[in-house]
């Protein structure tokens, strides 16, 4: 478990990390809304050059990518499958008696892979240099605008920072509790099926057990401090934009602004 | 047939940047047929080091001895089950991997998943159960429906159930109330005399470890800082007092008896005798 990689938080001195979380949530969209405009591969290199330039610049290392990206491998491996059975546009690259490869089938594969690996090095670009807590913060205050229309800004940032914060938390439950049971000689890689299931029952019920008891001890130390939704609270860190947040932003739109022009116009 | 550790190291999340070093150089050997203490400060890798014992961790570098079997860094370990049978683990908060719907079933889970049949399986359970003295009108009960102190007795027993050859304990007086504790502690005592088990427990308690353990092995920032018999680790408090623990009750009332004047031999080692001791020098000095 200790390497799961996606979505973490890895705790570097970087000007990315430093960075104002409004502002990189809002350039990550921008940045992610970009992907989907048809811009060819000039506008998948711009992207990717700026998004790298971002990450070097964050001091996470590029392993740490990898890593995140190695998961999607094997369903990139069984696309390019199907479409090397199914794709039979473009030219003929190969031809070995009945079998043929199209180069659609290798290019539409690797346009898949290319926008897959910039999505995680966006995301990760923002998970893994922002704390949960100041996620939840910006995504809090780029909802409020929506409390005209009753969104529970407040309630759903809540909902968020506790999710996250349960994560690490739950992880460590697992490991302890697969530990506790394989002391207790459960085989979860082999096995028979009916050996399978139980050894699975063995984690999920402890589990969910320790997950309840947890939701319900947060929610009456929660009540104890005088929680209330829907109150007014105030805040103990105050989020301002700097220098590097606006040029953060206004790079993010640059690259839309790029894309669509490539798409569309040039 | 021994336990022992040689030059080994543990470290967590290796190559990432949460990477951290909980064991160093730990050489150890582990007396059979005996109940050692293993104490320390929280942190200091008594969990990490008796993990090692049934190979849920591996050693970084060196080699451990368990039983017949040798763990050695780098290689993938043989015979793991067999081995997680013959070394009970006990973790700290047992009562959370509890999960069937009936206590005996949850007990007579550890052996099945030993091949043990079902029938069979329900007997050392209960014998289990018996050993742990609980009544059999909870055999049939939800552990959920427990106390803290039962939960606990139907998690060690569903170790126990296994009969394993060593018995390891994380804290398993944790949360207790004392008397709870108490018995806890001479039911492990009871294994490890009567039952011949080898018994390894960490604990914070000093009285615990003074009352019922014949070796004491010290942690610190994950190496051993002493290893000892428990009599000589108590022969006075200048030992604790070195490491920063506080010393079990009787041995602050010997300092405390010796500083007022009074003679306490050094073999003065339980309170009857101490309160003997002492009422003679009353009567004699009238
Ligand atoms: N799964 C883990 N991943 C990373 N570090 C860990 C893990 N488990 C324990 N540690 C660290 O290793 C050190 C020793 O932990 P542990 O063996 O649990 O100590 P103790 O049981 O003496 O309190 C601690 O600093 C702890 O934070
Ligand atoms: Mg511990």
């Amino acid at each position: 478990m200790g390497n799961i990689t996606l979505g973490r938080y890895i705790p570097l001195d970087s000007p990315v990390h430093k960075m104002d979380p409004r502002a990189k949530i809002m350039a990550m969209l921008l940045v992610l809304i970009s992907i989907f405009f048809p811009a060819g591969w000039t506008g998948y290199a711009i992207i990717f050059v700026a998004v790298a330039g971002v990450i070097i610049l964050s001091k996470l290392s590029f392993k740490f990518i990898w890593k995140a990206m190695k998961p999607m491998l094997f369903m990139l491996v069984f696309l390019l499958f199907i479409n090397i059975f199914f794709t039979k546009t473009g030219d003929l690259w190969l031809e070995i008696g009945n079998f043929t490869i199209y180069s659609d089938a290798i290019l539409n594969t690797l346009y898949i892979a290319v926008r897959l690996l910039l999505m995680i090095m966006i995301t990760t670009a923002l998970t893994a240099t922002t704390k949960p807590l100041d996620m939840t913060l910006g995504i809090e205050d780029l909802l409020t605008p929506f409390k005209k229309i009753h969104v529970p800004a407040h309630e759903i940032a809540m909902l968020i920072s506790i999710a996250l914060r349960f994560i690490p938390d739950l992880i460590e439950e697992t490991e302890r509790i697969i530990k506790a049971q394989e002391s207790r000689g459960v085989d979860l890689r082999e096995g028979k099926f009916s050996e399978k299931i139980m050894a699975i029952l063995s984690l999920i019920v402890p589990l969910f057990v320790s997950a309840f008891q947890r939701a319900e001890d947060l929610a009456n130390a929660m009540e104890a401090r005088g929680y209330a939704p829907g109150e007014k609270r105030t805040r103990y860190k105050v989020l301002k934009m700097h220098m590097r947040d606006y040029i953060l932003l206004l790079g993010a739109a640059a690259i839309l602004t790029g894309m669509i022009l490539l798409a569309y116009f040039l | 047939m021994s336990i022992s550790f040689e030059h080994v190291s543990h470290i967590y999340s290796k190559g990432t940047p949460y990477e951290y070093k909980a064991l160093t150089d730990i050489n150890l050997e582990i007396e059979e047929g005996k109940m050692t203490a293993v104490i320390g400060q929280t942190g200091s890798g008594k969990s990490t080091l008796v993990q090692h014992l049934n190979a849920l961790l591996l050693p970084e570098e060196g080699t451990i001895h368990i039983l017949d079997r040798v763990i050695t860094a780098g290689e993938k370990p043989k015979k793991l089950k067999s081995l997680r049978g013959d070394v009970g683990l006990v973790f700290q908060f047992p009562e959370y991997q509890l999960f069937e719907e009936t206590v005996l079933k949850d007990v007579a889970f550890g052996p099945k998943n030993f091949g043990v049949p079902e029938e069979e399986a329900q007997k050392k359970a209960k014998q289990a159960l018996r050993l742990v003295g609980l009544p059999e009108d909870v055999y049939e009960k939800s552990p959920l429906e427990l106390s803290g102190g039962q939960k606990r007795r139907v998690a060690i027993a569903g170790i126990l159930a296994m009969n394993p050859k060593v018995l390891v304990l994380d804290e398993p007086t944790a949360g207790l109330d004392p008397k709870g504790a108490v018995s806890m502690m001479s039911l492990f005592w009871d294994l490890n005399k009567k039952h011949g088990k080898t018994i390894l427990i960490v604990t914070h308690d000093m009285e615990h470890v003074f009352h019922y353990c014949d070796n004491v092995v010290v942690m610190a920032d994950g190496r051993v800082s002493l290893h000892t018999n428990v009599k000589e680790f108590f022969k006075d408090t200048s030992l604790c007092k070195g490491l920063n623990i506080l010393p079990p009750a009787l041995l602050r009332m010997k300092d405390l008896l010796k500083e007022n004047g009074f003679d306490v031999p050094e073999d003065v080692m339980d309170e009857t005798a101490l309160a003997k001791c002492i009422a003679r020098q009353v009567k004699k000095n009238g």
